[in-house]
């Protein structure tokens, strides 16, 4: 089985991953800020070259941000489907909430541009190296990124949209 | 012809002129204007009714705004109804952009429309079915005979105020005000 050979393998060069998995192609890979970039570089000289998608949960209890990637590998050529192609890995990480930083992986995965605009964007998270960490989607302007936990979508929405009076 | 519209016809034929040839704008909003296709193809068929969609805004004059109005999209609302000839009629579809609908506690998401632009009428439902843009496009009719349906010159008296609520929300605009002081 793939899975089992791809998870000893991780499991001797990366000691500290907790690597589970909770259905049957899927992957999930939690470890240390620290080895997470290195994590990521591994898996794509092992075939899995496709990003899927980053994405961010805000864990307002425990004071960070967790960031989500997810890889799976592109089919051969020759049009064989095994089952590398149908795994899906998951590497996740943490980060301080304070602090809201962490290294750009446009180097490794080309496509992480947007998605990581688009975190910088709606979750205040700084990625250094990133060319242009510019406005995506949002036109107003907010005191905090509006897809934080702390961020009070009712109060904004009574205070803005409640202070604009009615034409007749 | 139905004789008794003769007399309309003969007081004044531009405004009947304008009441059997809508022309819509086709412009994508949110999710209703999945009902659009069906309503103006073979199903229901909105010729039937003088609607047919046209390719820009400068042959239109009735603007359905089909679905949630997020602050991007409204800016576009606005270049677009402004761009439109006169008489024109706007009507909201939906339950979004009449208060928000399931979008009434976003954060970017616009809650009345009718404080940007003026509307005509709403058709109330999410999704409303295409039967409900006919009753209301029939509806327009008797709105637009009783001269009810005076969307355009309520924007021209009161565009001081449309104006200043769409700069409350955009900041500076990129375009002058479409009508002077005078």
């Amino acid at each position: 089985m793939i899975m089992e050979e791809l998870k000893s393998k991780l499991e001797k060069a990366f000691g500290s991953a907790k690597i589970s998995s909770n259905y049957s192609n899927n992957l999930a890979i939690e470890l240390d800020e620290t080895q997470a970039i290195s994590m990521l570089s591994y898996l794509k000289n092992l075939g899995y070259k496709h990003l899927a998608l980053i994405s961010c949960v805000d864990w307002i209890e425990d004071n960070q941000f967790e960031l989500v990637y997810v890889l799976s590998a592109y089919m051969p050529s020759d049009d064989s489907y095994s089952e590398k192609e149908k795994l899906n890995i998951i590497v996740k990480t943490r980060i301080s909430r304070e602090e809201a930083k962490y290294i750009s992986i446009i180097d490794i995965f080309e496509n992480a541009e947007p998605y990581e605009r688009e975190i910088h964007e709606l979750f205040g998270i700084h990625f250094e190296g990133h060319p242009r960490l510019t406005p995506l989607f949002l036109v107003l302007k907010y005191d905090k990124p509006p897809f934080r936990k702390d961020f009070d979508t009712r109060q904004f929405v009574d205070d803005y949209f409640g202070n604009i009076p009615p034409v007749e | 012809m139905d004789r008794n519209q003769l007399v309309k016809w003969i007081k004044a034929p531009a405004k009947m002129g304008h009441k059997y040839s809508l022309h819509v704008v086709y412009f994508c909003t949110g999710c209703g204007i999945i009902e659009i296709p069906p309503s103006i193809t073979a199903r229901w068929d909105a010729e039937r009714f003088g609607v047919i969609p046209v390719a820009t805004p400068r042959q239109a004059n009735l603007f359905l705004i089909t679905g949630y109005v997020s602050t991007k999209t409204l800016k576009a609302i606005i270049r677009t109804y402004e761009q439109m000839p006169e008489p024109k009629y706007t009507v909201g579809f939906g339950s979004c952009p009449i208060n928000g609908g399931m979008y009434w506690d976003s954060y970017n998401t616009i809650k009345k429309l009718d404080k940007y632009i003026p509307i005509d009428g709403w058709i109330a439902g999410c999704m409303p079915r295409p039967e409900a843009v006919f009753v209301a496009v029939t509806h327009l009719w008797t709105l637009i005979d009783k001269e009810m349906a005076d969307g355009y010159k309520r924007y021209r008296e009161k565009y001081d105020y449309y104006r200043a609520n769409q700069e409350k929300v955009f900041g500076e605009m990129e375009w002058p005000p479409l009508y002077g002081k005078e």
